[in-house]
């Protein structure tokens, strides 16, 4: 529980990645922040965890960059949330890193999968 | 990470502020809201799941604020923390702060000052009614002896009847006489002119007090008079029951009848008192009435007209006159001009050249302050790789360096007001005697805003395209690996330092050409020697003089007793100083006719007493110069110049040839009797006028006496006052001094341009140097990594220095290469104002590339040294 991505990690790397994370989390549907969290948690099967300090920021600044939009809406236990969606630009970005990370794993894995001996 | 958010405190501002955020704030408490909700379902207390949920999320202040970075939508608050911002990076770079407004103030103020000038002699409406509309009418020789010159009484009258393109044409006497105003504390010398009755509906100036002049005033020659403005209230402290006392001028009565406003000055300068011109008699003497050029001439287009239809009109009347007058006219015809170039005059092309050097300036100074604010923002680019990693957008970062720039603008625009009121301060004791009367010398407010406006631009443009540049491509490890200038920029700044010294060379060169030319123009031989002589000219302040012997017996006396003063070694007297405007006669030899169609040539006469020639030092050539033997009762005998004698008798038979001069074509022959040396009376003119003399002994007029002595000149005023005082009180001096400095005082006109342009030029050579020694100081300060490795793989110090002098003497080489063409086109401007010295002067030239290479060397010096001392271990090390 106490293992998380974010607190060990500094690199700009992360930051990248988190962005990525959030984008695939609401490629499916709009989501709140919160449940943004719980649907990386869930999808991670709980290897990831979102700092939530680290969530607001980047939220925002996809917003900014026009990849995502928000609205405040209701939700189903009658709540007033801030929901965050995809915009066309944000799926576009999505597959772009979508296809780096799949580059990057891919080299990494090679490189790791090296016999050393 | 805890530097970093230091960092990002640090940069996202010193706003701490705590205001509600009610967005924000309710989306966090729903996620800690479904947190604790989640941490219940999970089996917790509610108290326990809450504490959790709180924990969990990390300081909500802390997040809130980062949040807030991230997604602002709030202008002012931006605004205030980029002002905030970049007072404290401007404070925090000093020497670039310091550099960029000190060159902006430079470049400014330049501008602002000389543009004040320019805008208040070219620009500034005449102060007369819709002056765009008035027109000078001046008389010319074909043969070119007579230059707008004045037009005869007698052709006043036939252009007044004959044209059609005024809606009023107005004479007046074309110059200023000295008046002695007799007033309750002694006599006072004053300025007069004659304007005839429609001269001031024709320039449309009315009074401020009583009436201008009449036609009755003028026809019947009232002794009536209107006072200037200044003179009402010098001499009469402003009294506003003026019109209709008497006052005493010149021994008489006369009249005032109204007072001229503030401000109005005459075509022919300031003058105190306007008096009525009275043509008739003129008109009716038949020798004066066509002979005599000194009537200028206004006129006041008609609508429709234009000055090139004037032209053609009055070009037409001429030739009409030439036929029907033969003996007056032949030769003569008419040029036109709009008032305001003709009173501009001869300042026109030097205040040009100081506006396009004020203008190179700016140039060097918008070169300069684009470089180094390039070097800034690429030394900075650590900084805005770090913001940009922590979400800070591009536009973000634009806008804090426009407001960066914007401040460095404002600053130097400040500075620049300041010391553009300074430059005009100095600019008013040395440009006004040079600049003609109407000018009032003041800021300009549209230039100060269109200079800052460049400047700004120049600042915004060079601090935010880098910006622009180090938010796409800056990553925090390029960042943190040191900001080295990629080639593109380096070529840039290059080709900026280039710039800034081909600009520097053409301005250096333009001085260099102006400064050897009133070298040339002080040095060359005047033909006379002024040093040692006091000039006085003197007043009469009554009429009793307008009998010749009674005033060649006062000339006389005086002159006796001055030669009795110790240390005075010669006395003369003269009716005219030298200048370069002095009274012309025209001329007729025995036995020549002159071309049909081109009518007598004018020559320079001057009367001037036996010593006048001893006194000035100017050399008896042949024959004799006057004495005793010139009485009135004799042939009149003239002395002629060199100058005179090689151009009318090339054979070398002056002597004893019989000419006439002045306008009676009819009157007694008068006899060469000597040839004496060549004089300049214009010293900015290389080549010596033709030149004639006659006694005062037989034209008993002077108005000017010359005291040769070992000692200061300036020590003989005393006596001479006395001893003027003791043989006639009521005449005074209306101007003394060296004539040395009466001669520089006319020479001021040409002094303006070189002093100023040479200011210019050191002051580009100033900046040009700092524009070349910040470019290398920077490039090898981001090159230092890559120079000690080089010496670390054995590169020697010499070859490290050689690299950056290479680089350096580069474009140095390019800049003067692109100098080249500046210099043309500097030579091109300068061409009519230079003197004695070819445009393409080489001394002018080699010295000003040789200083600015010298300059330009030293600046490059201090970055080349510290490239040689880099320490390839530290250096690495880093």
């Amino acid at each position: 529980m106490t293992h998380t991505v974010a607190s060990k990690n500094k690199s700009d790397l992360l930051q990248g990645t988190l962005d990525m994370l959030v984008l695939k989390a609401l490629q499916l549907e709009p989501m709140h922040g919160w449940g943004i969290t719980e649907r990386i948690e869930q999808w991670s099967q709980k290897v990831l965890q979102v700092n939530q300090g680290s969530l607001y920021p980047a939220l925002y600044r996809l917003q900014r960059q026009g990849w995502i939009t928000s609205s405040w809406k209701t939700t189903e236990n009658n709540r007033r949330a801030r929901y965050y969606a995809l915009t066309a630009a944000g799926r576009r970005q999505l597959a772009v890193e979508q296809e780096s990370w799949d580059r990057l794993s891919e080299a990494v894995n090679l490189v790791m999968r090296m016999s050393t001996s | 990470m805890g530097i970093l958010r230091d960092e990002a405190r640090k940069l996202s501002g010193s706003l701490r502020q705590r205001t509600a955020e009610p967005e924000l704030d309710e989306e966090i408490q729903f996620h800690i809201d479904m947190q604790t909700e989640k941490n219940q379902r999970l089996g917790m207390s509610p108290e326990e799941a809450r504490r959790a949920a709180l924990v969990r999320f990390g300081g909500t202040d802390r997040i809130k604020e980062e949040a807030r970075d991230e997604y602002r939508s709030r202008p002012l608050e931006d605004f205030v923390q980029d002002l905030r911002y970049g007072v404290r990076s401007a404070l925090g770079a000093p020497l670039f702060t310091l550099l960029a407004v000190l060159t902006l103030a430079l470049g400014i103020g330049a501008n602002a000052a000389v543009f004040g000038v320019v805008k208040s002699v070219l620009l500034d409406a005449l102060p007369y009614a819709d002056a765009d509309r008035l027109v000078r009418v001046y008389a010319q020789k074909l043969d070119g002896t007579l230059k707008r010159s004045g037009v005869s009484a007698g052709a006043v009258g036939d252009f007044t009847a004959r044209q059609r393109s005024f809606t009023h044409l107005t004479a007046f006497f074309n110059a200023t006489a000295d008046a002695t105003f007799n007033s309750e504390t002694g006599p006072r010398v004053l300025k007069l002119t004659l304007v005839g009755a429609n001269f001031f509906q024709t320039l449309g100036v009315a009074p401020i007090l009583g009436r201008t002049l009449s036609e009755a005033d003028c026809a019947t020659g009232a002794r009536v008079m209107m006072l200037s403005y200044a003179a009402w209230r010098r001499e009469l402290g402003g009294d506003p029951n003026v019109a209709g006392k008497t006052l005493r001028v010149n021994g008489n009565p006369w009249q005032v009848v109204g007072v001229l406003p503030r401000g109005f000055v005459g075509p022919m300068g300031d003058v105190d008192l306007w008096l009525p011109l009275d043509l008739g008699p003129t008109l009716r003497d038949p020798i004066h009435a066509r002979r005599r050029h000194w009537l200028g001439l206004i006129g006041r287009l008609a609508p429709g007209a234009t000055v090139e239809a004037a032209q053609r009109d009055f070009a037409t009347i001429s030739a009409d006159l030439s036929r029907e007058h033969p003996d007056s006219d032949a030769g003569l015809t008419t040029t036109t001009e709009s008032l305001r170039d003709s009173m501009a005059g001869d300042t026109r092309t030097p205040l040009l050249v100081l506006m396009a050097s004020a203008g190179l300036v700016l140039l060097i100074t918008c070169a300069n302050l684009a470089a180094a604010m390039l070097s800034r923002t690429l030394s900075r680019r650590q900084e805005f790789a770090v913001r940009v990693s922590l979400g800070a957008g591009r536009g973000r970062l634009v806008r804090q360096l426009l407001t960066e720039s914007t401040l460095l603008a404002i600053a130097g625009g400040a500075a620049g007001l300041l010391l553009a009121s300074l430059g005009l301060a100095v600019l008013r004791k040395l440009a006004l005697p040079a600049l003609p009367a109407y000018a009032a010398l003041s800021l300009d407010r549209g230039a100060v805003l269109v200079t800052s406006l460049i400047a700004l631009g120049t600042g915004i443009a060079f601090g935010v395209a880098p910006a622009l540049s180090a938010g796409r491509t800056s990553t925090l490890r390029e960042g943190a690996r040191g900001a080295s200038e990629s080639r593109r920029t380096r070529r840039l700044r290059g080709a900026l330092v280039a710039g800034q010294i081909a600009l520097c060379v053409s301005l250096l060169a333009g001085a260099g050409l102006l400064a050897r030319s009133l070298w040339a123009m002080a040095t060359a031989p005047l033909g006379f020697d002024p040093d040692g002589v006091l000039a006085v000219t003197i007043q009469f302040g009554t009429h009793k003089y307008d009998d010749e012997k009674l005033a060649a017996r006062f000339y006389d006396e005086v002159e006796e007793r001055l030669r009795a003063l110790p240390g005075v070694t010669a006395v003369a007297t003269v009716s005219e100083l030298p200048s370069p405007r002095m009274n012309s006669n025209g001329l007729g030899i025995e036995g020549v006719t002159w071309p049909a169609g081109e009518g007598q040539p004018f020559i320079t006469y001057a009367t001037v007493s036996d010593g006048y020639f001893r006194t000035l030092g100017i050399p008896l050539l042949r024959g004799r110069t006057f004495g005793p033997a010139d009485r009135p009762d004799t042939p009149r005998a003239i002395v002629i110049s060199q100058s005179m004698a090689r151009r009318y008798w090339p054979k070398g038979n002056a002597i004893g040839a019989r000419i006439r001069l002045g306008p009676n074509l009819e009157g007694p022959w008068s006899e060469v009797v000597g040839i004496v040396g060549y004089v300049r009376n214009d010293p900015a003119r290389p080549e010596p006028e033709p030149m004639t003399y006659g006694s005062r002994r037989q034209e008993a007029w002077a108005s000017a006496f010359l005291l040769r002595t070992k000692g200061d000149p300036l020590a003989l005023l005393p006596p001479f006052r006395r001893e003027l005082a003791a043989i006639d009180p009521d005449t005074a001096i209306s101007k003394a001094s060296p004539l040395r400095s009466y001669l520089a005082e006319g020479m001021a006109g040409r002094r303006l341009p070189v002093v100023l342009m040479t200011a210019f030029g050191l002051l580009a050579l100033l900046l040009a140097s700092v524009g070349v020694y910040a470019m290398f100081a920077s490039m090898v300060a981001a090159r230092e990594r890559e120079f000690g490795l080089r010496v670390a793989l054995g590169s020697t110090r010499q070859a490290i220095a050689g690299l950056v002098l290479r680089g350096g003497a580069a474009w140095m080489a390019a800049g003067l290469a692109a100098g080249a063409v500046g210099v043309v086109a500097v030579a091109r401007l300068l061409r009519n104002l230079l003197y004695g010295v070819p445009p393409f002067d080489p001394i002018a030239l080699g010295a000003s590339v040789i200083t600015l290479l010298a300059c330009a060397t030293v600046a490059l010096l201090v970055p080349v040294r510290r490239a040689a001392r880099v320490d390839p271990i530290t250096v690495i090390r880093d």
